[in-house]
């Protein structure tokens, strides 16, 4: 069983209520799980949250795996564990109940001004996202490729993500390997 | 909810199907998601291969997932899951979705843990972020509205990167003050429309 509640307790209040803030996706929620991990709770070093970003990124599933990883690292197992029963069940409990009423609401005015009225919210908060890691990340090379990521994928938005990936570490890799 | 069973039916051929295959066929999904777009995986494996659901009630989730929070591949996950079983259908699909990347991602960072010192594996994951970052501000800017027709609008998402992103204000007041403002301005012209 888990050791520290308190942690676990932290973890359920950080991540809970974003679950309920992640408008338009997960990604909107990167820059503010970067404030609270690194600003508000200390829960890792700028260097070691942009460490556990990358991993989260170089593993399969949902984006959000990141809140599993602050978990992991503030309370080992239970801490993962809590964070992502935290930041996934409130909102898909949501999910759940009003796709049971959806039929009665598709087509009313609210529902397309909803969607309308947040995606620009939504693109800003994940744009944000982007800007938060890369503060904590700080190197000039990061931001360098980063930039040259982004025009790449705008430019070929269906490029093979594995391969960018793979490739970008790969080249950082054998810069550090060479002594640069 | 009519279209359920109609979905069920010519989706699975009347079959319903069993709580493990929902496991087993998201954890297939989780594990096999890469790049954080779960919800254009979801579209491959479930619809298209599995018949699950088909397009019409596909495209019904994504609106609803768009409008409420959360990940849109694990609204998805809930929806699809509760239209084959139920809640037991949605919490199966969502338990087999998250398992496999969960147990994946921490034993990634245990492992790096254990190198951490070495100056190459730092470098290898400042280049996977540098190129995740490249991702995220694709997405995000793709996402901008452009035209001057909607000034408002791109104000919105520049005060949005401005405050939460620069200043790193917190997210939730900030969320709290702006969502009005823009669910006004797409009401008011809707109505302008009509």
């Amino acid at each position: 069983m888990p050791d520290d509640w308190r942690a676990l307790f932290a973890l359920v209040a950080v991540f809970g209520p974003l679950s309920l803030f992640s408008i338009g996706g997960g990604a909107s929620l990167l820059a503010e799980i970067a404030h609270q991990a690194v600003d508000v709770h200390h829960w890792t070093s700028d260097r070691e949250f942009a460490d556990l970003f990358a991993i989260s990124r170089a593993a399969p599933g949902p984006g959000t795996m990141l809140s599993a990883l602050i978990g992991w690292k503030v309370a080992g197992w239970w801490g993962a564990l809590t964070a992502t029963v935290a930041l996934y069940l409130p909102s898909s409990l949501l999910i759940f109940g009003a796709a049971r009423l959806w039929g009665r609401w598709r087509g009313s005015p609210w529902h397309s001004a909803i969607e309308h009225g947040l995606a620009p919210i939504a693109a800003g908060l994940v744009l944000a996202g982007g800007v938060a890691v890369l503060q904590v990340s700080g190197e000039p090379a990061i931001w360098a490729a980063a930039i040259v990521a982004t025009g790449l994928l705008l430019r070929w938005p269906r490029f093979n993500l594995l391969a960018l990936f793979a490739a970008s570490g790969t080249i950082f890799g054998v810069a550090a390997a060479l002594g640069h | 909810m009519t279209d359920t069973s109609g979905a069920k039916a010519s989706a699975s051929g009347g079959e319903q199907v069993s709580l493990p295959a929902i496991v087993g066929g998201f954890f297939q999904l989780g594990v096999t998601s890469f790049g954080g777009n779960t919800a254009a995986w979801l579209y491959r494996a479930i619809v298209l291969r599995r018949r699950w659901i088909d397009d019409r009630a596909f495209l019904a989730g994504v609106a609803l997932s768009r409008v409420l929070p959360g990940s849109a591949g694990v609204n998805l996950t809930v929806q699809v899951g509760q239209r084959l079983r139920g809640g037991r259908g949605a919490l199966a699909a969502v338990v087999g979705l998250l398992s496999g990347p969960l147990v994946i991602v921490v034993a990634l960072a245990a492992a790096f843990a254990r190198i951490a010192g070495s100056n190459v594996a730092h470098a290898v994951l400042h280049g996977i972020a540098a190129a995740a970052i490249g991702l995220t501000f694709a997405t995000g800017l793709v996402l901008v509205p452009r035209s001057t027709a909607q000034l408002g609008e791109m104000m919105l998402a520049a005060v949005t990167v401005l405050t939460v992103g620069v200043l790193r204000w917190p997210m939730l007041p900030v969320v709290l003050c702006l969502a009005p403002i823009g669910i006004g301005l797409a009401f008011l012209r809707q109505r302008g429309r009509s």
